[in-house]
């Protein structure tokens, strides 16, 4: 089949009919625009999942007695360890102000303490992948100047679990939303052949093939759906500009973040738009285009 | 080039069969009338002949190819050896008549400057030359008919098929289409005109006549 052809007559009987192209566009960039919206969640909470579990998930207390320059020793000592992937010296006074950004608007309430309870302390970034953080707990513990070990690898491990179970619904709802955008493409399809049953009943009776009749319908779906794409990418972002404030949330995550529209979004909801274009398009045609079916 | 052997074909919900054990042969080259009152079943027979309708008995042999054996994706192969022709033109209104008279060489495939010259070639025939890009729905019933002719002719089909091909034609018009249709420019090909209009036959002599009646087809002198 003429390759050219195929894209000549699609974008001729786009043009044909304006209104059903705007009609067609418009529906499929409302649904890319939700299929859009959460895989740009999904990406960002994963992004700010993933945030959480690789921080310093160790604290490693300094004995009162070492000085800076012991820390940051005790500190390289520790990111040799197998199973840490970094360590860094942090002591009381650089704590505080950490403590304090977090409070933020709240952080006046420690103006009232007199002194700095804060300990100067090692954090410890470990490796996903470590199999035992409560041997490599005791073993630190046991260190000259360590005087604790603070782990909050349980409380991560059961978000980690919690957090796969929660991947695991949204690959589903994924799924679910994508096969909708299809059934979308598809209902859009069997409109313009509808629309257009007459000329395709005039080519099969003067010996079009299925490939002939079908080849503009695919072409025109894929289209319809890049266009569809590139003005569900367009709303995303300033809906996105528009909602991601910078208030803070729970756990140190920002507004800003889960709603910050991923660069790849764009290309992303071009590739979708085409294959569900291609399924669409090929279940939209479906028996419609039997050649025994003609006037 | 044509064979139907004890063809029945009854449509659902319908009493009366539309056509009833219906034997024909027509040879290459031959010119064919089939008449008959509306609701006779002749554009039941023309649609079984190009594929649109199975037989509900019988064979339908065309060009050698068993209709009833032939898988639906090979019926455009067959439908490009044959020219259709209706009573309404079945043209694409909004299309010129180039396009229109193109569309039976460019499904097939054929290369465009053979289009172009064919096409050429074919309006030169039905004398619509001067009105190549002029829209089809522009046209009067007598040239938009010529236009379907071309369509038919293009190709250089083996069979044409006419289904009332001068029911919305005025007599002049109709003698038109009927002279070009048993002329020269068919190549030879075996033609097959269904028609009501028992005028029809004074027009052009010399073809054979069918009659169909109540679906039982008899051979007329």
């Amino acid at each position: 089949m003429n390759r050219r052809g195929v894209v000549g007559r699609a974008l001729r009987q786009m043009g044909e009919d304006l209104w059903l192209q705007g009609v067609a566009i418009s529906t499929l960039a409302v649904a890319l625009a939700i299929m859009g919206a959460y895989l740009a969640l999904c990406l960002n909470l994963n992004q700010a999942a993933g945030r959480l579990l690789t921080g310093p998930t160790l604290l490693v207390v300094t004995d009162p007695q070492v000085r800076p320059e012991e820390g940051r020793e005790l500190a390289a000592e520790l990111s040799r360890l197998p199973g840490v992937a970094s360590a860094a010296y942090v002591d009381q006074q650089e704590a505080m102000i950490r403590f304090r950004r977090q409070l933020g608007p709240q952080a006046d309430l420690l103006d009232d303490l007199e002194t700095n309870p804060l300990p100067n302390a090692v954090e410890l970034v470990l490796t996903p992948d470590l199999a035992a953080p409560p041997e490599l707990a005791a073993h630190i513990k046991n260190m000259a100047g360590v005087s604790d070990v603070v782990t909050g690898r349980p409380w991560l491990q059961r978000l980690e679990r919690a957090l796969r179970a929660g991947g695991e619904l949204a690959v589903a709802l994924g799924v679910l939303l994508f096969l909708a955008v299809v059934l979308v493409t598809s209902n859009t399809v069997r409109l313009a052949v509808h629309v257009r049953r007459r000329e395709l009943e005039l080519m099969a009776l003067v010996g079009a093939g299925g490939g002939y009749m079908r080849g503009p319908f695919l072409v025109e779906a894929v289209l319809q759906g890049l266009a569809a794409a590139a003005l569900a990418s367009l709303m995303l972002w300033g809906l996105f500009s528009l909602l991601a404030a910078p208030d803070a949330l729970p756990w140190g995550l920002r507004l800003g973040q889960i709603l910050a529209f991923p660069p790849l979004l764009p290309a992303a909801l071009g590739c979708l738009a085409v294959v569900s274009g291609l399924m669409g398009g090929f279940l939209g045609v479906g028996r419609s285009l039997h050649p025994r079916e003609v006037l | 080039m044509i064979i139907l052997e004890r063809v029945s074909k009854v449509y659902p919900h319908r009493e009366e069969p539309a056509l009833k054990g219906v034997n024909l042969q027509v040879g290459p080259g031959e010119f064919v009338y089939l008449t008959g009152p509306s609701g006779a079943g002749k554009t039941t027979l023309l649609r079984l002949l190009y594929g649109a309708e199975l037989p509900s008995k019988g064979r339908v042999v065309v060009g050698g190819t068993d209709l009833g054996r032939l898988a639906p994706r090979h019926l455009p192969l067959l439908r490009r050896r044959l020219g259709l022709v209706f009573q309404d033109f079945r043209l694409m209104p909004r299309r010129s008549v180039y396009e229109n008279v193109a569309l039976s060489l460019e499904v097939a495939g054929t290369d465009r400057r053979i289009v172009e010259r064919r096409v050429e070639e074919v309006l030169e025939q039905v004398k619509l030359s001067g009105l190549a890009k002029v829209p089809a729905d522009t046209l009067s019933g007598g040239e938009q008919q010529r236009v379907a002719l071309a369509r038919a002719l293009a190709p250089g089909p083996d069979l044409i098929l006419a289904d009332e091909p001068t029911g919305n034609l005025d007599p002049e018009n109709a003698l038109a289409m009927m002279r070009l249709l048993v002329g020269d420019y068919v190549g030879g090909a075996t033609v097959l005109v269904a028609t009501h209009d028992p005028t029809l036959l004074s027009l052009v002599r010399g073809g054979r006549v069918v009659h169909l009646e109540r679906g039982r087809l008899e051979e007329a002198s």
